[in-house]
């Protein structure tokens, strides 16, 4: 008993913290998405309730579907990328080797940079008229490509330069969790006669996956949530075709001249449950694990 | 949301503190401190712009703190603030969102506040106009013109003073592009900027926001630009900013920009010229007009609102406002004032009367449903410069889109 | 075994740094050269941009400093305790706190900014520092619970056990057995929430940008926005920049370096 209310005096700044910091936003989020807001009311209050209006809104618009289309391919191909990347990179890095502690922190360097850093580097790389990477491509006689100005390109461009940004952060995370896997259990796996390669997936693989697990998590939760970059990049554009839900919601609160603060708000929810249910199927497969 | 078992009071409580300190130590001065807000955040606090407010709010008697916002997201602070009662003293805002402002009832009508926008040309003055009250006045204006490079049009063998209408432009670009230059860049954003830079040619065309589909010409204009590489693909992504960075690489031939590049232009390194945006048929077509307006917004203290309209009356008398105009190189929207500038900067005539030419976004009683028509429109445009739409289908899907 | 990683490791990270060495070559780049074919290598190269930093950008460098090194003491503060109890309290309702911290992280920035701003606005603290701590802070505190708690986990329960029967309360147990033992914990959320706090554009450019101190973010962001695209002296800041984080980084790298060891010694 007495652990157990020792155990809340511990929680309770986090959970006032928690009220005043996330709760608020959240109430006014959802309160804005059932309102149907003018300029004028939104200021001077009285706006109706609308009830699912702004969502019916949103759902009709033909930028919905491009938006959640690329919303599901940018946050899907950077988690894949970033990961695999992650991964092979703090695995190499696991073995200590000369200069691995300095390399090891020079590659932490991308996750330094303020995203507006970041993002205007890769927009210059990326430039069509004078970007390294088409110089590049037509040294070598390839045609240069619209990286930013082609619809085709530009979902492209700006999960390149986000996978770039990621990897640090897989491999922090990995790198740690490697490191607290037992050494013993290399021991062992190397005394049976197993390969490097069946030590990985039998071994190393297994024993990583709760911190593959929550760095997949995390790493999901803030690619849906990326905006700096691609509106840096390309305001979502040309034509829509690198908006995803977190520049739309942006786009439509923020970046146009006449805020639209409902739908803007409701995108930002449709938003938010999609990473809800990402996170209960999360806490899912972990309590089946936990059982098994 | 929480786990049931928290002691729900015992979180009230603890919420209550910690908003409690919060207001307890927030600094006293905040509250009676006189605010100015702009979006000119390259000004520092040493520019000549920030002196001016200073001198102007020793005038009126007050303490004025100047915050300095980014224009694009300007509008969604003020109504932030307006929302909770806290809406700055003195706006400086874009011109075309004005209207929008005082129609939600933010923005104080000048006759209530003595400022008087009288003296300030009338198409200028216009995007304050909403029913038949006149809020804040222009503390300048800019527009957009073609810049042209001398050196490349010379190689190329095209005379300026033969462009006339859209066709001779285009002959112009195929020249200088056979003569192995660049032919002309500009913006085609997908933000304000971009509607912005459209409307010379859509308005050259003779079309009327209010029917987006009759501008099909002016797309097909930059259409076929792009088609035959007489302008980069990089237009699509580019800003005024960008655009012009292409242009000062001196393999251009043309830009289209505006008012606020001369002070650039100087420092190119080529001699340049600038010509007036021709109609499709010829004469000048009609360009944009740029610029902020000086605005009072609502307050609870009349006393307050009378010491900004004075501040605001301050920060656009024609003495004041030709240091500041020089500053952003706009052009004065007063008469008197622009021939003051003239004759300082012969250069500056072409632009006072492109201004004077120009016209009003919000105008032809589009008002605040102007933004609404600036939003499908950009994306009409970069939809049909990418090839995802022909020019009509683009039009004709942003104008069902508009309502 | 050793001759090949690390000649490939270099080759890695300098591929990996790339952009980063081409934000230096930029930031040394005249601005009449920048739009010509791009060079490897700076030709003229020019300190205009740098020069130009150092006379305009060091303010910005102070508050970014303070505000990070502001959000990391507020994250560890809040979190340090919570893991604590997550970890090895167990009180009731733990997973359904797990999951309100999940779902918080979640909440779009945009939608933090919106809801904060209101308040800010309401009670007169746009623009101050310390408001900007609070702010930054919510891009770190549920991670850096998160990570705690798996980090605090793994401290074994019999050391815990045998501290409570010395007659250590769970006060004394969290400072000098919890704390000390996930070292590694602490070392990653602070480095997280510093950088996070570092690099934060969007809560700076709603809540702070129209003060007396601001970060550093805002002090770039003055250089790209309104018609003055000057990349030098963008680039340059960036350089500048990242200088502070890079000396904290490799400094952590050594402590986190040391904590593993240490972890090896103990089992």
């Amino acid at each position: 008993m007495r652990s157990r209310l020792a155990g809340w005096a511990f929680l309770l700044p986090l959970v006032a913290y928690l009220a005043v910091c996330y709760a608020y936003p959240l109430f006014t989020n959802v309160d804005l998405s059932i309102r149907g807001y003018t300029v004028r009311s939104f200021v001077h209050g009285g706006a109706p309730l609308v009830g699912f209006d702004n969502y019916v809104t949103v759902f009709s618009d033909p930028t919905f579907r491009t938006a959640l289309v690329n919303t599901v391919l940018f946050t899907l191909i950077s988690l894949f990328c970033q990961y695999t990347i992650g991964l092979a990179a703090a695995l190499f890095f696991a073995r200590g080797f000369r200069l691995s502690a300095t390399l090891r922190a020079l590659f932490l360097v991308p996750w330094l940079l303020p995203l507006i850093v970041s993002a205007s580097t890769w927009a210059w790389l990326l430039n069509s008229e004078s970007g390294l990477v088409n110089a590049v491509l037509k040294g070598v006689g390839l045609d240069p490509v619209n990286w930013l100005t082609s619809p085709d390109w530009s979902l492209v461009a700006v999960t390149i330069a986000n996978i770039w940004i990621g990897i640090p952060f897989n491999l922090v995370v990995l790198y740690s969790g490697l490191q607290n896997i037992p050494r013993e259990v290399y021991e062992a796996s190397a005394l049976d006669g197993a390969s490097g390669w069946q030590t990985f997936w039998h071994v190393t693989f297994p024993l990583l996956r709760p911190v593959s697990a929550i760095t997949l998590l995390l790493g999901l939760v803030y690619t849906l949530k990326v905006f700096d970059i691609i509106w840096i990049m390309t305001k979502g554009g040309p034509s829509g075709s690198s908006t995803t839900l977190a520049t739309w919601a942006y786009e439509l609160g923020f970046g146009n001249m006449l805020p639209r603060f409902g739908p803007s708000a409701a995108v930002g929810n449709v938003l938010i449950l999609i990473a809800v249910v990402a996170g209960l199927l999360y806490i899912r497969t972990q309590r089946r694990q936990e059982l098994a | 949301m929480f786990p049931a078992s928290v002691p729900t009071r015992l979180l009230a409580a603890l919420g209550l503190v910690v908003s409690v300190t919060a207001c307890s130590s927030t600094p006293a001065t905040t509250s009676d401190a006189f605010s100015v807000w702009d979006p000119y955040p390259q000004f520092t606090a040493e520019s000549e712009w920030a002196k001016t407010i200073d001198k102007c709010g020793t005038e009126a008697g007050v303490k004025i703190q100047r915050q300095a916002y980014d224009t694009t997201d300007l509008t969604s602070k003020v109504l932030l603030a307006a929302q909770q009662g806290t809406a700055p003293h003195v706006l400086v805002l874009d011109n075309p969102v004005v209207s929008t402002l005082a129609e939600a009832g933010v923005l104080k009508p000048n006759q209530d506040v003595g400022l008087d926008a009288s003296q300030v040309s009338p198409n200028l003055a216009a995007a304050g106009v909403v029913n038949g009250q006149t809020y804040g006045t222009p503390i300048g204006a800019n527009t957009l013109a073609l810049y042209y490079n001398k050196a490349v049009l010379a190689a190329a063998g095209v005379d300026p003073a033969s462009i006339k209408d859209w066709d001779s432009l285009t002959a112009a670009l195929a020249k200088v592009k056979a003569s192995g230059k660049k032919g002309i860049t500009f913006s085609a954003i997908g933000t304000e900027e971009g509607t912005f830079q459209f409307l010379p040619w859509f308005w050259g065309a003779g079309a009327s926001l209010t029917d987006l589909p009759s501008g099909k010409a002016a797309l097909e204009l930059w259409k076929s630009w792009l088609d035959n590489g007489y302008a980069p693909n990089s237009v699509v992504g580019n800003t005024q900013t960008t655009s012009w960075q292409e242009f000062a690489t001196g393999e251009y031939a043309f830009t289209e920009n505006g008012t606020w590049q001369l002070g650039n232009a100087k420092k190119a390194g080529f001699e340049y010229g600038v010509i007036p945006i021709p109609g499709r048929t010829g004469g000048t077509a009609p360009a944009p007009t740029g610029g902020e307006f000086v605005t009072v917004p609502a307050q609870s203290d009349k006393d307050a609102e009378t010491k900004a309209g004075r501040v605001a009356t301050c920060l656009t008398a024609p003495d004041k406002v030709l240091a500041s105009d020089t500053a952003l190189t706009y052009i004065s929207a007063v008469p008197s004032v622009q021939q003051q500038q003239v004759s300082a900067q012969p250069e500056l005539a072409v632009w006072v009367e492109a201004v004077k030419n120009a016209k009003g976004r919000t105008g032809d009683d589009l008002g605040t449903k102007y933004p609404k028509i600036s939003q499908p429109l950009w994306g009409a445009v970069q939809a049909a410069l990418t090839g995802a739409k022909t020019p009509e289908a683009a039009l004709r899907d942003a104008q069902a889109s508009a309502k | 075994m050793r001759s090949w990683r690390t000649p490939v490791g270099v080759l890695l990270t300098a591929l990996m740094l790339f952009p980063v060495y081409w934000m230096v070559n930029v930031s040394l780049t005249p601005m009449s050269d920048m739009r010509k074919p791009p060079s490897m290598f700076p030709v003229n190269p020019t300190t205009e941009g740098y020069e130009r930093v150092l006379r305009e950008q060091l303010p910005y460098l102070g508050t970014s400093l303070l505000v990070a090194a502001g959000t990391v003491v507020l994250t560890l503060v809040l979190a340090a305790p919570a893991a604590y109890s997550l970890a090895k309290l167990r009180p009731a309702g733990r997973p359904t706190l797990g999951f309100v911290l999940l779902v918080a992280q979640m909440i779009p920035g945009i939608i933090m900014a919106l809801g904060f701003y209101g308040i800010y606005v309401k009670l007169g603290i746009t623009n101050t520092v310390w408001g900007l701590v609070l702010a930054d802070s919510t891009i770190a505190v549920p991670f850096a619970v998160l990570i705690l708690t798996s980090f605090m986990a793994s401290v074994p329960d019999e050391v815990l056990q045998a501290a409570k029967i010395d007659g250590a309360g769970p006060w004394r147990s969290f400072v000098s057995i919890v704390l000390p033992a996930s070292r590694n914990g602490l070392v990653t959320a602070a480095l997280f929430s510093f950088l996070w706090a570092w690099s934060d554009f969007l809560f700076a450019a709603t809540l702070d940008s129209g003060g007396a101190l601001q970060p550093l973010t805002l002090g770039i962001y003055r250089y790209i926005g309104n018609n003055n695209q000057e990349w030098n002296s963008i680039m340059a800041t960036a350089v500048v920049a990242s200088v502070p984080a890079t000396v904290l980084i490799v400094v952590a790298q050594r402590f986190v370096a040391a904590g593993v060891t240490s972890g090896a010694v103990k089992d």
